[in-house]
């Protein structure tokens, strides 16, 4: 047990985070736990106001004005990031840890080049000569299939694509341990992000980084990921292997969001989707969750959470339906 | 062997059926018809005078009464383009948009514009900005009421928006009607969106994107709401989208759009399952199918949307394409017919 | 929608305060005859009173009797009355004291008066000018937005000519060239060269909400283009009239106390403008009476401020990335 801990690179116990606001505090994120392991591509799953978002701030402790970590930790490598300091943090991120935001082709400064963009991360947390960055920079400009020659373009001469994929080489200059991506082909077209998509497994597993990819999308995410979490109202409702999750979701709202992608091939079946909408996290409902909007739901779901339930792969649930088992195995 | 759980399984609402693709075309009843339709958007800079934007190229397809044809497209393909033609927000630059077998005149009196409106309707993708702010849903329900005199009378038109409210599926509609758009979700708009489109019984409605901008689970219920009108009221539709699979989902025909020109069309089961220009199967490599097992073959593809200002010659696509000849950079391809009721733009 | 809207407003700090202030003034205003102590042209106190009433007796000077019961008589009667006239002159040029508290002018009149009036005439230009302008801008606005094409080209040439041609100096010209002195003249001349600006501000926004889906959406519905300016397009425009309309009444109260102090307006009535002109002219900054143009200045500079607030406010609420939680 203790060796497999070890081999984690990042390891969250009990995260509340959230905002705080004039009629008191929006939980985005409630009481959340997993792990990751080394080289291991998790993607997080969830519609809009689930929470991703902020976990993905929360890990990186980017939160600011009224957004803060309540409680729990962040151990990345073995340390709780989530207690440092500005200063600590500033030595760890884009080294150990980095991110690609949302819509981040727009997060580039139009009037610089992108080479300068790409050395000045560089510059803001390494001491590394002018000549060496530039050298790195141009390095890993290749990575991403974007020729060294545009060190010197301007934002506005490329494409969306690859000013998505500059933001991803810009999040891998410094060769951190975990890549948080946000949203990160969302904007783009269908081709563009299987190009992309691909690009980023390639880099993966060439120099085994952990990835962590946040997207409503959860069709795209199946055929990616190695591990899949399911978030709902700022809480993982569904976490596995994702072959597990996809063969056998055991969440109602999993089967639901699974029920909402269309196939491309096979027959053509009327569907369901999923009626109503997520609860207002400044009050949120007693009990699950996802009671309100659940076909399944029974009594005692609206009054208790439910506890979660292991299966003997590491298929974990919380979901009421399966209280009866949870005498097999113990979390 | 793995077993693949249908995705289908989920069956929250009432009915489960399969859909059948109409390849016989029961009625010949043709309501809307493009021939060899340009758009042409003239650049008014300085640096690129007399330059123009080929939004659409030689856009030519027809659609039958009772019908969904889907125009499938990344950014840049001219689908939205297509569907502001065929709704008169642009006038086309060359060819003809017959509605109903008539021409539609470039310039058309008040009259016949109000007329037409009231045929052909349209649903925009961004269901807020779809719906004045400053006004309540039943300040914007009503309306098509009175414009279009469906009813008279402040309580009979409360009355009419009440029904619309229930067919859309927003109940009980008093909760709904005195509200203003902020106040709802994105797939209450939509709803609110489609009610009013459908509140002048329209012909033709051209839906642009209509899912794209809500959450993945509310977009299912769209979807069904639109297929569910549609079989009630009998409408035909334009549905745009950029997704393959939601295409299927919806359509009974498929047109492939790929920088301002159609590259494929056909039926459904045709364009999907006997794939045959290299775009069409270049999208369907990339769109996400889980079902079709977890590990996919690697996409292959080099290139990006060209510019429509300058767009490649000959066929649009020859650069990207890996079975390019050396004719397909001179000439533009012709539609070519693949099977019954399928063509496609190629050499192949 | 509009309820809402004025919920916000007065919500905002900025904008109470802003609004406290111009009420205060509006309050002064409209109490002017109540409020100030002495007439502000006025630079004596004169009072008459009646000491003693002296009547003589009657002197006859002819009598006829013209029969048993009728008689004339023509008499003569002296009378002296003693008057008592108290007179005060105010002091010249004097610092604030008990009796006026903005101390007194050149020629003695009580400046505090004068202030106290003169807010009537810098409201009233200010506000009637801020209102007056904004109504053309928006109208122009709509009619070129709207409607586009050869009246949009029309419309905007002619509001980027004037736009170019510098405001203050047109204003001087235009008013030394005027030979009716007063204050229509002035609200008209603030209007003529103020109009450009929210006019482009407004045009704007109406070419961009005209390209918002819901416009699109009434258009393909067969909505009037009357119905679509004043009901959808104006609801949504609301929060920038309001902006305009603070800005273009505070550059009015400057821009006509300028030209008052410039002398270009009527230098015989009361307003902030033309106290500074009095001051201006008798030297009083020279002299250090400084009770002379500070009261009148900082009354203007009040105002603006207030006007500013409330115009910070709208910006807040427009954008709702300024707002501070």
């Amino acid at each position: 047990m203790m060796d497999m801990e070890k081999n984690n690179v990042l390891q969250i116990k009990e995260l509340k985070a959230g905002y705080e606001i004039k009629s008191g505090f929006v939980g985005a994120v409630d009481d959340v736990s997993f792990s990751l392991k080394k080289g291991e591509f998790l993607g997080i799953a969830g519609e809009s106001g689930c929470g991703k978002s902020t976990l993905a701030y929360a890990i990186m402790n980017l939160l600011r004005d009224n957004g803060c970590i309540q409680s729990g930790t962040v151990q990345l490598n073995d340390v709780n990031i989530a207690s440092l300091s500005e200063v600590e943090m500033k030595k760890i991120r884009w080294v150990d840890l980095s991110m690609v935001f949302q819509s981040a082709m727009n997060a580039l400064n139009p009037v610089l080049k992108i080479g300068e963009q790409l050395t000045d991360a560089i510059f803001a947390h390494q001491d590394l000569s002018r000549t060496k960055a530039q050298a790195r920079a141009k390095e890993v400009l290749e990575l991403v299939d974007i020729s060294s020659e545009r060190y010197d373009a301007y934002p506005h001469q490329l494409s969306g694509g690859m000013k998505q994929r500059v933001m991803i080489a810009m999040a891998l200059i410094l060769q951190p341990d975990l890549v948080i991506m946000d949203e990160p082909t969302t904007a783009l077209d269908v081709v563009v992000q299987r190009t992309i998509i691909e690009k980023i497994q390639e880099l993966q597993r060439q120099f085994d980084f952990s990835v962590i990819f946040i997207t409503h999308d959860l069709s795209l995410l199946v055929e990616i990921s190695d591990k899949l979490a399911i978030m709902y109202a700022g809480k993982i409702i569904e976490f596995g292997n994702a072959h597990d999750v996809f063969t056998d979701p055991l969440h109602p709202y999993t089967e639901g969001l699974m029920a909402s992608f269309p196939a491309l091939t096979g027959p053509i079946k009327r569907m369901g989707g999923i009626e109503g909408k997520p609860p207002d996290l400044l009050n949120p409902p007693e009990g699950c969750r996802f009671a309100p909007r659940c076909q399944k739901a029974m009594d005692i779901c609206r009054r208790e959470y439910p506890k979660e339930y292991v299966k003997n792969d590491g298929h974990k649930v919380s979901c009421q339906l399966y209280r009866e088992k949870m005498g097999e195995n113990h979390e | 062997m793995m077993v693949i759980k249908s995705l289908a399984n989920y069956t929250e609402k009432k009915w489960v059926r399969i859909m059948n693709n109409p390849e016989k075309q029961t009625k010949e009843d043709v309501i809307l018809q493009l021939k060899h339709v340009n758009k042409h958007f003239p650049i008014h800079t300085f640096r690129s005078y007399g330059a123009v934007v080929h939004a659409m190229d030689d856009v030519s397809f027809q659609l039958n009464r009772g019908e969904i044809l889907a125009i499938v497209g990344e950014s840049g393909s001219g689908k939205t383009t297509t569907a502001n033609v065929i709704s008169r927000l642009y006038i086309q630059t060359a060819g003809e948009v017959l509605f109903e077998k008539e021409p539609l005149p470039e310039k058309m009196t008040k009259k016949e514009e109000i007329a037409y409106r009231k045929k052909a309707q349209m649903i925009f993708q961004d269901p807020f900005s779809s719906l004045n702010p400053t006004h309540t849903i039943a300040s914007i329900l009503s309306r098509p009421f009175v414009i279009h005199k469906l009813a008279k009378g402040k309580r009979a038109i409360r009355e009419g928006i009440k029904d619309l409210l229930i067919q859309v599926g927003l109940e009980p509609p008093d909760q709904f009607i005195d509200k203003f758009p902020h106040e709802l979700s994105g797939g209450q708009r939509q709803r609110v969106n489609i009610a009013r489109t459908f509140s002048v019984n329209p012909e033709l409605v051209l839906a642009d994107e209509p899912t794209s901008m809500l959450d993945v689970s509310i977009r299912m219920s769209i979807m069904n709401i639109m297929l569910d009108l549609k079989e009630q009221k009998g409408m035909t539709y334009v549905y745009i989208t950029h997704d393959l699979a939601g295409a299927r989902y919806m359509a009974q025909n498929i047109a492939v759009m790929y920088a301002g020109m159609i590259m494929e069309i056909g039926s459904a089961t045709q364009v999907i399952n006997e794939t045959y220009h290299p775009y069409t199967k270049l999208l369907k490599s990339a769109a996400p199918a889980p079902e079709m097992g977890l590990k996919r073959k690697k996409l292959i593809t080099k290139g990006d949307i060209p510019s429509l200002v300058n767009p490649p010659s000959g066929c649009r696509f020859h650069p990207r394409c890996p079975y390019a000849q050396d004719i397909c950079s001179k000439e533009i391809p012709q539609m070519k017919k693949v099977d019954e009721g399928h063509y496609a733009r190629c050499v192949l | 929608m509009l309820g809402d809207i004025f919920k916000l407003f007065f919500e905002n700090k900025k904008a109470a305060i802003g609004f406290f202030i111009l009420l205060f003034f509006v309050g002064i205003a409209i109490l002017a005859p109540v409020l100030a102590p002495y007439d502000p042209k006025a630079n004596k106190i004169e009072t008459v009173e009646i000491l003693d009433t002296d009547r003589g007796r009657r002197k006859t000077v002819e009598r006829e009797k013209i029969n048993d019961f009728e008689e004339t008589r023509i008499y003569t009667q002296e009378e002296t009355t003693t008057y008592k006239q108290y007179t005060k002159k105010f002091p010249l040029n004097s610092a604030p004291s008990q009796a006026h508290y903005f101390g007194t002018t050149h020629s003695g009149q009580d400046i505090f008066s004068q202030v106290i009036w003169g807010t009537r005439i810098s409201l009233t230009v200010g506000i009637g000018t801020g209102l007056f302008t904004t109504f053309i801008a928006l109208t122009l606005a709509l009619v070129a937005g709207y409607f586009g094409g050869l009246v949009d080209d029309i419309i905007s040439l002619f509001t980027n000519v004037f736009l170019v041609i510098p405001g203050l100096p047109l204003m001087i010209v235009i008013a030394a060239y005027i030979t009716v002195k007063g204050v229509m003249p002035i609200v008209l001349i603030l209007a003529l060269t103020s109009w450009p600006w929210p006019t482009r501000l407004l045009r704007s926004q109406v070419v961009s909400l005209k390209n918002r889906d819901f416009v699109k959406v009434s258009r393909s519905l067969g909505e009037r283009p009357l119905y679509i300016i004043f009901n959808e397009m104006l609801p949504n425009m609301i929060s920038l009239v309001m902006a305009s309309f603070f800005q273009m009444t505070m550059a009015a109260i400057i821009g006509e106390a300028t030209l008052e102090f410039l002398g270009l307006g009527n230098v015989s009535i009361v307003s902030w403008g033309t106290i500074l002109y009095w001051a201006q002219n008798n030297g009083a900054l020279l002299s250090g009476a400084w009770w002379w143009f500070l009261p009148p200045g900082i009354a203007i500079a009040l105002i603006g401020t207030s006007f500013a607030m409330m115009n910070f406010a709208i910006d807040e609420i427009s954008n709702p990335k300024l707002r501070k939680r």
